[in-house]
Formats: structure tokens, sequence, C-alpha cells
């Protein structure tokens, strides 16, 4: 899914890109989710043990409730001001990907079964997350969870990232919330990972600059996506033996991918036959999203108590007291989105003082600096 | 380089006090006209801006603009071992990663002189001897990098500006926080009120201008060109009042629209300004997202 490796090769390449970020600060913050990608990991860690998730009394599965709920209420505790992007359908360049693993799927059910048969818990409990699919109904039950609960629902014309990247290009939300790496691919301006780890891991948000990655990668926009595809995409397969490293390496080198695939050795590096990178291309740089004018405001309202009550409670076997405390924060929180930031009126400044404690990056090349490079992070705030 | 001496080294305790309720991490700022810092909250709805001049200082050598990043827990518990009276000094090498706090405790039988005239020649001695017991601590703390987001705050004509004891100031934000979460200011003619409205009931204070009183400290002056009404969050404006021990009153600048400044003066050094953004009526009027 998303990138292979770009975390890591922009860890190391781009390191000014990536800056952690506390959670609070995001407060008053329009910020658009991916939902699939959401649920996909509530439906692997909520409330699971061994094969079993939660169920209400029919025994559908209901962590993906849960979760959805218990996020989304921590985001709107925070300030946050969340929306949720649903998928709609896939590119045809992205069916061969989900066919792959659907197959998966398929060998991870078999062997779940062996497992099963042997009673062997480690492997139940790892090939059952492989068997998770995120279904039609999952999706329905989180949009009208999400609709009673006052949180926008956008449901995108084909990928859901996509369509966070344009809404964020077009300055209808701050920040494009997801853990695929794709998003930056889609040129989403400000892409924050980790936003919806629970608390309690205490993981810092993970927020992304697109400007920074290609001013510190040295590439155009154009370039970075040549350099997402050949580091592994969705939407067609790599060239075999060619990484991250690499992969920036000879974009840099050669500008395009094109210009690579005149350039390299092709006994060393097989090309797939009919490679679509072009049409993977286009697919990143001008995806099926809303148009900017059908894009509608989004807008926060206040929950539907009995219909969250209904649902949840009646529906699902919610503990009801738990229910109402919960619908009581979401009203709590309602009333907190209401403060506003500092930066909405003033503007940051250049501070003009040099830090006496030089960084590590310093522009200034000098032998200290070069000397201080060689233990990376080692001053870094924590 | 760089050394500050600063002769009331209690300053220095009171104003780590007041701020670092707010802040956690901050670069303070080094430059020939004073040592400042400026620091937003977490979430960014509040920032501090600190400034004590060159001149308040006994001493004061920076050879160039400098920042320090500091946590300012630590800074509070390196300053909390100097003694009130003390003398301190802040010091950095270029380049350096940690910055050294000295402390001096001051001879304590100089009073003694005056006080026991006819013991003077006796307590001489005493005090010759005791000086040379005289205490200088050294205590020296690690830098830390600091991405700090420095804003840019233009200078503002205020619709009202209000200037009362601090600790009247204090005490209306304390008895308004058992009451509700967010206090409702406003400037009119008559004074300026502090409202709140919480679970249990609802609570008025008004002051008004009062400028007839033995001391100038004690007054309640209001100059308003425009009445204004904003609403703050309590939480903020209690953390802000732990500055009241650096000054006897307190300032409060309110324009629609903007951040209110609440000020406190540190005498013939600076100041301590805290601003905080306001509550916004329709959250649909939402200022855009800068990229």
């Amino acid at each position: 899914m998303g990138i292979k490796g770009l975390t890591k090769l922009l860890a190391d390449n781009a390191p000014k890109s990536m800056k952690e970020q506390k959670f609070e600060s995001y407060f008053g913050r329009k910020i658009a989710i991916d939902a699939s990608m959401s649920i996909y990991q509530f439906l692997i860690v909520v409330g699971r043990v061994g094969s079993e998730l939660l169920t209400n009394e029919a025994g559908d599965v209901t962590s993906h409730l849960q979760g959805m709920f218990t996020r989304t209420i921590r985001l709107l505790e925070a300030g946050l001001k969340p929306a949720y992007i649903f998928d709609g359908k896939p590119p045809d360049l992205k069916k061969q990907e989900l066919s792959k693993r659907f197959s998966k799927r398929e060998d991870a059910t078999e062997d779940l079964k062996t497992a099963q048969a042997e009673g062997d818990k480690e492997s139940i409990e790892k090939f059952s997350k492989r068997t998770v699919k995120v279904t039609k109904q999952h999706n329905d039950d989180c949009k009208r969870l999400l609709r009673l609960m006052g949180v926008p629902v956008i449901e995108a014309p084909s990928e859901a990232e996509a369509e966070c990247a344009a809404l964020c290009k077009n300055g209808k939300v701050y920040a494009v919330a997801s853990e695929d790496m794709d998003s930056l691919t889609f040129g989403a301006p400000r892409f924050l990972r980790h936003l919806m780890e629970p608390s309690s891991k205490k993981i810092p948000v993970m927020e992304f600059e697109i400007a920074k990655v290609l001013e510190e990668l040295d590439l155009t926009m154009d370039q970075f996506i040549d350099l997402c595809i050949l580091c592994g995409c969705d939407y067609c397969d790599s060239i075999r033996g060619i990484g991250g490293q690499t992969a920036l390496k000879l974009i840099r080198q050669h500008g395009s991918i094109e210009n690579i695939l005149e350039n390299i050795n092709k006994e060393r590096y097989q090309i797939p036959e009919n490679w679509p990178y072009q049409e993977a291309r286009r697919l990143f740089k001008e995806p099926l999203v809303s148009e900017p004018n059908d894009q509608l405001e989004i807008k926060w309202t206040a929950p539907d108590e009995e219909g969250l009550v209904t649902f949840l409670v009646n529906e699902n076997g919610f503990n009801g007291e738990r229910v109402t405390k919960a619908i009581e924060k979401i009203k709590a929180a309602k009333n907190k989105s209401s403060q506003g930031r500092l930066e909405s009126f003033f503007k940051p400044a250049v501070s003009t003082s040099v830090p006496i404690k030089r960084k590590e990056t310093s522009e200034k090349t000098t032998k200290e600096t070069a000397k201080k490079k060689s233990k990376p992070g080692g001053g870094r705030k924590k | 380089m760089l050394e500050l001496r600063l002769v009331q080294g209690s300053l220095l305790k009171k104003v780590l006090e007041a701020i670092r309720e707010l802040v956690t991490d901050a670069n303070f700022d080094c430059s020939g006209t004073g040592f400042s810092l400026q620091a937003m909250d977490s979430s960014h709805v509040a920032l501090v801006a600190l400034l004590l001049r060159s001149e308040g200082f006994e001493h004061y050598r920076c050879d160039r603009n400098l920042s320090m990043g500091m946590n300012l827990n630590n800074v509070s518990k390196m300053l909390r071992c100097a003694g009130n009276d003390d003398i301190v000094t802040i010091k950095a090498d270029d380049g350096s990663d940690t910055v050294t706090f000295m402390f001096e405790s001051p001879s304590q039988w100089n009073l003694s002189h005056s006080v026991f005239f006819f013991l003077c020649l006796f307590v001489e001695w005493l005090s010759f001897l005791r000086k040379g017991q005289d205490k200088i601590a050294d205590f020296e703390m690690k830098l830390m990098d600091i991405d700090s987001e420095h804003l840019g705050i233009p200078e503002a004509e205020y619709h009202a500006i209000v200037r009362m004891p601090s600790s009247e100031f204090a005490r209306i934000c304390k008895d308004l926080s058992s009451i509700g979460d967010t206090v409702v200011i406003s400037v009119t003619k008559e004074g300026v009120k502090f409202s709140t409205k919480g679970d249990i009931g609802t609570a008025n204070i008004v002051c008004r201008q009062n400028t007839t009183v033995d001391k100038p400290e004690e007054a309640t002056i209001i100059e308003m060109k425009e009445p204004v009404t904003l609403t703050f969050a309590l939480r903020y404006m209690n953390s802000f009042t732990k500055a009241t021990p650096l000054s006897s009153t307190v300032s409060l600048s309110l324009s629609s629209e903007l951040p209110i400044v609440v000020e406190y003066k540190i005498a013939e050094m600076g100041y301590i300004r805290f601003y905080l953004a306001p509550k916004i009526e329709d959250e649909e009027e939402d200022v855009k997202p800068q990229v």
C-alpha cells in the first residue's frame, strides 16, 4: 500500500520536510481523513482477541464503529475538525493491485483455517489480521455513524487520497491525514501521519510538507511523481532491483522515467512488459476528483443524540451509559472549537537571532557543522 | 559570548513562574537591546512575549544576536537553587551547547553596620570573615534545538485599554473560573464588565474607573475609543495571572477581532505580555488556513 520505502527515503534525504508535532497543535484545524484506511485499521486492532472481533448480538462486527466513534471523539475533543473522505470507484489500474490483495487474502484465509485446526494462537492472530477486508457494509455503517455525530462525510469520485489532496490544495482543509504516503504523490500540501493513533501509544503526529520535500530533494513535482512510481506504487509494478535510493539517484541524473529507460542497463534491470507508468503518472497528476466549485462547504453540525443511541445502543449493543457520556463530550467539544488561533491574527515572522547551539543541518558548511552532521538527530528535541 | 548580570535575581524566578505553565520549551533571544522571548502554547491559542532591556542589567554583554533553546521547567529548577537576594549571571559561549547560571549570595552582615554602630569594628572584622565565605554557585544547563514559529505582532491601536491592580484582576479570573469556562469582557463608558455563565449560575463583575486613590497603583483607569466585547477562555487568563508578583498593575488592551493583550510591566526593565486569541462566535467565519 502506498509508496514503498518513501518514509525512509524522505527521512534520509529530506529530513527538514518532516516535523514531529503535538496532537494539540492542530487545534481548530480542518483535517481531511482517508476513511477507508482508518476503518481498515480499526478492523485490525480494535477489540481483537485472536480471530474474534467486537460484535453485536446478531454477530456482526462492530470494531469499526467502536474505533470510529472513540477516535473521532478524541479528535473533536482536541478541537480538531475532521472530515472523512470515502473511496469511490477505484481506477482501472488499481484493479490489478486489488486483485493481488484479494488473492493474498484468500491465501491468508486458507492459512487461518489450518492454524485454527492446529490451534496455533500466534498464527491465528497473524493470519486473521491479513483476512481483514473493508466491506461496503462497514463503510455504510461508518458513514451513518459519522453523519449522526455531525461530522462531515465526503464521497470521493474515485480515490479518497486524491480527493483529500484536492481539498487541501483548494484550501478547504488545512491538512490531509492518512497512513498512506500516496497523499504526498497526489500533491497534498500538508500531510499528517499517526493522527489516528490511540493516545495511549503516545506517538507524535508526523507532519510532511510537499513544498519542503521538493525543495530538499531538489525535484519538481513531476519528477517526484516519477520517483514514487519507481519506488513502487499501487498502480503499476516497479522495476526489479530499483529501490528508493537508486530511484532518487536515477531521477536526479536523468530527470524523468523516459530518460531513465533510454539510459539504464536493460540487462541488469528488467523493465516490466507493457509497463503502464505513463498511465500511473496521469492518475497521480490528474486524478479523478470533484471540481473545486462542486466541493461543498464542509460543515460540522450538532450530534443527533437520539439517532446515535438508536444506532449504537439499540442496534449494535453498545453500552448506553458510555454512549451518553460520549455524546456529552461531542457537545462540549463543539463549544471548544469556536476558540480562535493566534495564526489567524498574526503572521509568521523570521527571527533574526542565530541559535547559539548550531543546528546539524545548518546551511553554512563550516567544518564544525560538517562534524556535527555525523550524528544525525543527536541534538533534536524529542 | 554572552554575559548578563542581574542584581535582582529573584526577578528571573518570577518571570519563569509566570510563563512555565503556558509554555514548556522556548527560545530565549539575546540582542544588543535586550533579553527576550516569544513563545506560543502548544495549541497556538496564547502567546507570551517577554522583554528585559539591556539597561536593566548591571552588566550586559551580547556580541551578536543569539537564541538559546531551553526547557522552561529545567530553567525553573536551576533558578530555584538561587536565593531570593542572589545576584544572577547568565553566561554562554559561542557555539557551546550549554548555558551557565551563576548565583552570588551577597554578604549578609552588611545591614548590621548601621544598627550596631558601636560594634562597628567588631562587625567589620566579622563581615570580613564572612566575605571569604560568600557563596558563588555555578549551574550549567544543556540547551536544545527548538523549531519555534516566530509571529510578527504588528503595533495596533486598541479600542480600549484598561489599567487595574494586578491582584484585583487575578482575583476576578479566579472567582469567575469557579463558575464558568469563558469570560466575556466588555468595556463601555460605565466601566469594564467581566461576566461568565456556567451550569450552576452566572457571575458579573463590574469595575468602574477610579482614580481617586491614595496610591497610583490602586487606580482603575479606562481609556476607551469604542466599546468592545470579547470572549476568552478563562483557563488561559488564569495562567497569565501567574505574572501578578511581577507588577502591581496590569493592563488589558482590547480590540474587536484582535487577540487581547494582558501586559505586566517589569519595573525599569521591560514587560511580559500575553496575547490570547478570542473565541469566535460564528465558526463559519473561521479564517482560511494559511499554506
